[in-house]
């Protein structure tokens, strides 16, 4: 369903990343696995032009378009169907959580507002913040921003979802309960990209996981295969040093 | 001046300055008119160093920064007559120059000296907004205009509401050097209903007091729609 290829990027002297080829199919939960600094949050940046590659391809569905010269008009109708759940939550602070979720549909979408109101308390509803319509962002927690952000994305019912680690700015206590919610989509057959550092999450959800490091796929393949037989030396010293001890004991 | 302060005159003085409000109000409002988009837009262009339009917005800045707004008006009250003496012969416009109404001299030289001040105020409040508004705007399918009219200028007013009425305040009360070219507005008028009987620490008694009231009351509304914008951020108990 959708692929990049071959995605170069540099920041002045930094490669980022040096030819990247992910591919995605229809159900997926990809979750995206690496040291600081390996380039998976520019991918999934790059993926929604937040951030223009300096080379490359991204087919989705069946159109395919360069990563680099994408009119405006391409990359709206890209940024249609996938959607964004930012690290730092990123909600508009001048609007309540119902606001947030149905800014998009009203104003991006041109969907009537009573109709928008009505699929964005449902999204909030479905992520459990059905008594906080009306809230302000700094009224709610962390957990509850984030919440919100997985919401305003759901609510555009986008054939994809990029999570750019969606829990690395919250609360340790504050972490399940996006987590869970982030789950529950995934059950319900929703495609997401996943960037992350909750390895459990990783185990428990994702029906592939990709292993970056130094702007490239080191190692891909299902959950277990990474986790269980790691085949790369550098996978393998990663997991070590992130995985709980019982785990690397229990292999 | 022995026999004290003349409080009839002081009472009528301040009557004479009050009528010199609606042109001084005037004048504020017309260069905030043009000041506001044109400071903003000139803002956007040092914001994003787009090349030519963001140096001439540094020059600009500096050079009205730089001088006293009295300076400034002595020389586009003498060079503008001249520049437009020169169009008007050359195009055989039948308008007399020195029959121009003082006011437009007024709203030239303040509008060009209000944008300068706007363009620093807005791009500050630029700055403080996170990039990340922006990006969450653009994934959620808005377009750039949208973004910004919707996401970014609502809370860059909040922002920038404080420095705004700074600014405003200072227009009103910058619009008294416009007795240098004779427009009539509070300091002119009442100045010269002094001159008669040379009453003029109860002249300057009564427009000390109407600026005060004039700036006073701007300031109020300012915080009024200041509060109004920023409920956002009030924190529920």
């Amino acid at each position: 369903m959708l692929e990049v290829s071959d995605v170069h990027k540099s920041f002045g002297e930094n490669d980022v990343l040096k030819g990247v080829h992910i591919q995605v199919d229809k159900g997926d939960v990809v979750v995206i696995l690496g040291p600081s600094g390996s380039g998976k949050t520019t991918l999934l940046r790059c993926i929604n032009f937040l951030e223009k590659a300096d080379r490359g391809k991204l087919a989705l569905h069946d159109t395919s378009l360069p990563l680099n010269t994408a009119s405006k008009k391409e990359i709206h109708k890209v940024r249609q169907s996938v959607a964004f759940v930012f690290q730092n939550y990123n909600l508009f602070h001048h609007k309540t959580a119902l606001e947030n979720v149905t800014e998009g549909l009203i104003i991006g979408r041109k969907v009537a507002k009573k109709e928008a109101e009505k699929i964005g308390r449902e999204a909030l509803t479905k992520v459990g913040l059905s008594d906080k319509y009306d809230a302000f962002p700094n009224q709610l927690s962390g957990g509850q921003q984030q919440r919100v952000g997985i919401a305003r994305a759901v609510a555009l019912s986008p054939d994809i979802i990029l999570f750019d680690e969606p829990t690395s700015a919250l609360d340790p206590e504050l972490v399940d309960e996006v987590l869970g919610v982030m789950k529950n989509i995934a059950e319900e057959g929703t495609t997401m990209i996943v960037v992350t550092h909750e390895m459990s999450f990783a185990k428990d959800v994702a029906n592939k996981v990709i292993f970056m490091d130094g702007g490239v796929v080191v190692e891909e393949g299902t959950a277990e295969e990474i986790f269980k037989k790691p085949k790369k030396e550098r996978t393998r010293q990663f997991l070590r040093r992130v995985l709980p001890e019982e785990y690397i004991y229990s292999i | 001046m022995a026999e004290g302060l003349n409080i009839s005159f002081l009472w009528e003085a301040f009557f004479i300055a009050l009528s010199g409000v609606p042109i001084t109000l005037l004048v504020t409002i017309v260069a905030l008119v043009i000041a506001l988009p044109t400071g903003f837009i000139l803002a956007l262009s040092r914001f994003y160093r787009i090349p030519l339009l963001r140096q001439i917005a540094s020059v600009y800045i500096s050079f009205v920064r730089g001088t006293p707004i009295i300076v400034q008006i002595f020389i586009i009250y003498s060079s503008i007559p001249l520049m437009l003496d020169i169009l008007f012969k050359k195009y055989n416009i039948g308008i007399n120059i020195y029959e121009i109404h003082p006011i437009w001299y007024a709203f030239i030289v303040f509008s060009f000296n209000t944008t300068a001040i706007l363009i620093e105020v807005f791009r500050s409040a630029l700055q403080s907004i996170d990039q990340g508004q922006y990006e969450a705007a653009q994934s959620i399918g808005l377009t750039s205009v949208q973004a910004y009219r919707r996401i970014i200028i609502p809370q860059l007013l909040v922002v920038a509401m404080p420095n705004l009425c700074t600014a405003t305040v200072n227009l009103i009360k910058a619009t008294s050097l416009g007795y240098a070219f004779s427009l009539q507005e509070i300091t002119l008028r009442t100045k010269v209903a002094a001159n008669m009987n040379y009453n003029y620490i109860e002249a300057y008694l009564a427009i000390f007091i109407v600026y005060l009231l004039l700036c006073s009351a701007v300031e109020y509304g300012f915080k009024v729609y200041e509060n109004r914008l920023a409920r956002y951020q009030l924190r529920m108990a």
